[in-house]
C-alpha cells in the first residue's frame, strides 16, 4: 500500500449507502431509474477508465464485456434460476476471463493497432449478440426476468437501486484500494513511459493484461447491474454508441481521476433528460450534441472538468501532467 | 456452387473491393500524414454520397460535376478539420502529453457531429441511391456478367489510383507530402512547411473518401448511417496493407471485397457483416506488419 484509503474518503460512500436504501422509501420512481442508469454507467466508466486513464491503453472492447456480462447473468438466472449474488459474479468473473484472453495478443500491439483490434472484437462480440438467437434473442432481444438477490425479488428500479447503489459503492471502493495498491501504481507507470516502468522492473505486459482483466470485470459487474432494473436486452444497448457515450463520460470528466469520471458520468447521463425538457425534438440532435461535447471538450479541457478544476486550485510544475489522484 | 457462380462472386468483389480501397487510401494517408487514425472515415464516404446526390437532385449537374463537387467539398470539410481542431488540441497540449488518443477522440467527435448534422436534413430521412451513371446492356467478359456501372466503378478507382501514384512518385508537392510523413521534423528542418502540408494531406484524403462515396452511393443504399460498415472494412483494408504502404492497401481492399463475397456464397449472408472483424483480428494477431510488410517497424520515435 502507498497511502492507504483513509476513513474520510470512505464516508461518502458510506452516505451513498445509506442513500440507497433510504430514497427508495419516498422518491419518485422515475428519478430512482435515472439514478439506476447512472450507477450503472458509473461502474461500466470507471472500469473503462482503469484501463484508458490509468494504464493508457486505448482500448474499445468495453462494450463487449458490458454485453457479456449482462447476458450471462440474466441468461443464468433464465435457465437454471441462478440467483443474482452468485450469476452476477460468475458472469463478470468470465467477462475478465475473456478480457484476459484478449488481452494477451492485444497487448503486443500498441497504441492505434490495440484500438482496431479491439473496436474489432467488440463490432465481432456486437455481432454474436446480434446473431446467436437461440441464446440471445437477437435483435428482437432478451426478456429479463426477475432477479433474487439475497432472497429479495428485484425485478424494478424501486427495488433494484439500494442493490445497484451497495454495488457501485463497492466498485467505487475497490477503486480507491486499487489505486493507492502497488499494482495501480504500476499501472500509472506504464502509462507514462512503458519503457521507464519496464526499467524499474515492472512487468509491462502482466500489468496490462491485468488491468484489462479488471476493466473488463468492471464491466461485467454493470452488466449485471443491467439486469437488475431492465426488463429488456437487446444488441444495440452493447454496441458503439454505448462505447462512444462511455468515452465521453470519461473524456468529459477527466481521464483518470475517480472524481472527474463520476462527474462526467453524471453530466452524461443526465443530458438525455436535459435535452427532452428543452428540445422538442431531441433525438435528431442528440448525435450532433454528443459530438460537439466531445470536440469541443477534448479541445478546450484535454483533462476534463476535474482536470481543469485541479489545474486551477492547484499550481505545479507544468512539466508533469499527471493529476493528483483521489 | 458452380464455378460460375465463383467467377461472378469474385468479379463483383473486385468491383466493391476497389471502393474499399479508396476509402483505406484515405485512412492511410491521413495515418501516415498526422499519426491519427480517422474514426470519421466513414462519415466522409457517407456526406460524400449525400454532396453527390444533393448535387445530382437538387442542381441537376451532369454527373462529372457531382464527383468534383463532393470532392472539393469533402476537401474543404476535411482541411477545416484539421486545422481547427486538430491543430487546437495540439497547441493546448502540454510538452510531451500523448495526444494521440485525444486527436482519435476528435474524429469519433467528427463522425458524430457529421451523422447528426446530416439526419437534420429532413432529405436524408428516406434511404435513396444515387442513380446510375452508365447505362447500357450488361457486357460480358469470359463467363462473368458486368453492369456498365461496375466497370465505371473498377475504372474511375484505378484511375484515382493511378493519379494518386504519379502524385506521390512525380510532382514535387507529392514527394513533399512523402518527406512530411517519414518524418515531420527532418520536413521542417529542410523548410517545408509541415502544418500545411498536413492541411493539404487531411483534405486529399478527405477528397477521396468523398469520391468513393459518390461512387459506392450507386451499388449501396445511402443512409446517415451507412458508413459505420465501409469504415470498418476501410480498417480491414488499411490493417491488410500495414497501414503504411499504399500498393499494399490496394490489394488489400480488393481482397477484402473478394473474401466478403466469397464467404457469403460458401459460409451464410450473415457472415458478411463479420468478416471485417475476424480479418483484422486474424492479421493483428499473425501479421501486424501487413501482407507486404517487412520486418516489422515498431513505432517511429
Amino acid at each position: 500500500m502507498y497511502g492507504s484509503v483513509s476513513l474520510r474518503q470512505l464516508l461518502p460512500l458510506l452516505a451513498l449507502l445509506v442513500g440507497g436504501f433510504v430514497l427508495p422509501m419516498f422518491t419518485n420512481e422515475y428519478y430512482l431509474y435515472l439514478g439506476n442508469v447512472l450507477m450503472m454507467y458509473a461502474v461500466l466508466a470507471i472500469g473503462l477508465d482503469i484501463l484508458m486513464g490509468w494504464a493508457g491503453q486505448f482500448a474499445f472492447a468495453h462494450t463487449a464485456f458490458f454485453g457479456l456480462g449482462c447476458y450471462t447473468t440474466a441468461l443464468l438466472n433464465i435457465k437454471w434460476g441462478i440467483p443474482f449474488m452468485v450469476g452476477m459474479p460468475m458472469a463478470a468473473l468470465l467477462a475478465g476471463a475473456v478480457g484476459v484472453l484478449v488481452a494477451i495478443p492485444a497487448t503486443r500491439m500498441r497504441d492505434i493497432y490495440l484500438a482496431l483490434a479491439t473496436f474489432a472484437f467488440a463490432e465481432g462480440m456486437f455481432w454474436v449478440f446480434n446473431t446467436w438467437e437461440p441464446v440471445t434473442g437477437g435483435s428482437t432481444g432478451l426478456r429479463i426476468i426477475s432477479s433474487n438477490v439475497l432472497g429479495f425479488k428485484v425485478s424494478n428500479d424501486v427495488t433494484a437501486f439500494p442493490v445497484s447503489m451497495a454495488l457501485m459503492c463497492l466498485m467505487i471502493a475497490a477503486a480507491m484500494y486499487l489505486s493507492k495498491s502497488r499494482l495501480g501504481r504500476e499501472m500509472s507507470a506504464v502509462r507514462d513511459s512503458e519503457h521507464v516502468a519496464m526499467s524499474c522492473g515492472i512487468d509491462v505486459r502482466r500489468t496490462k493484461v491485468i488491468a484489462f482483466g479488471i476493466s473488463a470485470i468492471y464491466a461485467g459487474v454493470a452488466g449485471g447491474m443491467f439486469t437488475l432494473a431492465q426488463s429488456f436486452a437487446s444488441p444495440e444497448q452493447f454496441g458503439f454508441n454505448t462505447a462512444i457515450l462511455v468515452l465521453t463520460m470519461i473524456v468529459v470528466g477527466g481521464m483518470g481521476t475517480l472524481p472527474g469520471v463520476l462527474i462526467g458520468v453524471l453530466i452524461l447521463s443526465m443530458l438525455p433528460e436535459v435535452l427532452r425538457t428543452t428540445m422538442r425534438s431531441y433525438q435528431i440532435w442528440q448525435e450532433l450534441v454528443y459530438g460537439l461535447i466531445l470536440i469541443l471538450s477534448i479541445m478546450f479541457m484535454p483533462r476534463g472538468i476535474w482536470g481543469s478544476l485541479a489545474g486551477y486550485f492547484v499550481t505545479r510544475d507544468s512539466s508533469t501532467s499527471t493529476v493528483k489522484r483521489l | 456452387m458452380s464455378s460460375m457462380a465463383l467467377y461472378q462472386s469474385i468479379a463483383s468483389g473486385i468491383v466493391s473491393g476497389c471502393v474499399y480501397a479508396l476509402v483505406a487510401l484515405s485512412v492511410v494517408l491521413i495515418f501516415k500524414a498526422s499519426d491519427v487514425v480517422n474514426f470519421a472515415g466513414g462519415e466522409f464516404v457517407m456526406l460524400g454520397a449525400f454532396a453527390g446526390l444533393g448535387a445530382l437532385t437538387f442542381l441537376e449537374v451532369p454527373y462529372f460535376l457531382a464527383y468534383a463537387i463532393a470532392a472539393v467539398a469533402l476537401f474543404f470539410l476535411g482541411a477545416i478539420f484539421n486545422k481547427v481542431v486538430l491543430e487546437g488540441v495540439l497547441k493546448r497540449a502540454k510538452h510531451g502529453q500523448r495526444t494521440l488518443v485525444a486527436m482519435v477522440i476528435a474524429t469519433l467527435g467528427l463522425s458524430y457531429v457529421i451523422k447528426g448534422g446530416v439526419r437534420l436534413f429532413s432529405f436524408t430521412e428516406e434511404v435513396r441511391r444515387l442513380p446510375s451513371a452508365f447505362s447500357g446492356p450488361p457486357i460480358f467478359i469470359g463467363p462473368v456478367v458486368m453492369q456498365w456501372q461496375d466497370i465505371a466503378i473498377v475504372s474511375i478507382s484505378l484511375a484515382l489510383m493511378l493519379a494518386l501514384y504519379i502524385f506521390f512518385q512525380k510532382t514535387l508537392t507529392g514527394k513533399v507530402l512523402r518527406a512530411t510523413s517519414q518524418n515531420p521534423r527532418a520536413a521542417a528542418l529542410v523548410g517545408i512547411p509541415v502544418q500545411l502540408m498536413q492541411l493539404y494531406s487531411w483534405g486529399l484524403a478527405c477528397a477521396i473518401a468523398g469520391v468513393s462515396g459518390v461512387l459506392i452511393g450507386a451499388k449501396l443504399p445511402v443512409s446517415p448511417d451507412f458508413g459505420g460498415p465501409i469504415m470498418l472494412l476501410a480498417f480491414a483494408a488499411a490493417i491488410i496493407g500495414g497501414f503504411t504502404s499504399l500498393p499494399g492497401v490496394v490489394i488489400g481492399g480488393i481482397l477484402l471485397g473478394i473474401i466478403q463475397n466469397l464467404v457469403g456464397i460458401t459460409i451464410s449472408s450473415t457472415a458478411i457483416a463479420v468478416t471485417p472483424f475476424v480479418v483484422i483480428m486474424l492479421v493483428l494477431v499473425f501479421r501486424p506488419q501487413g501482407l507486404l510488410g517487412g520486418r516489422h517497424r515498431i513505432k517511429k520515435v
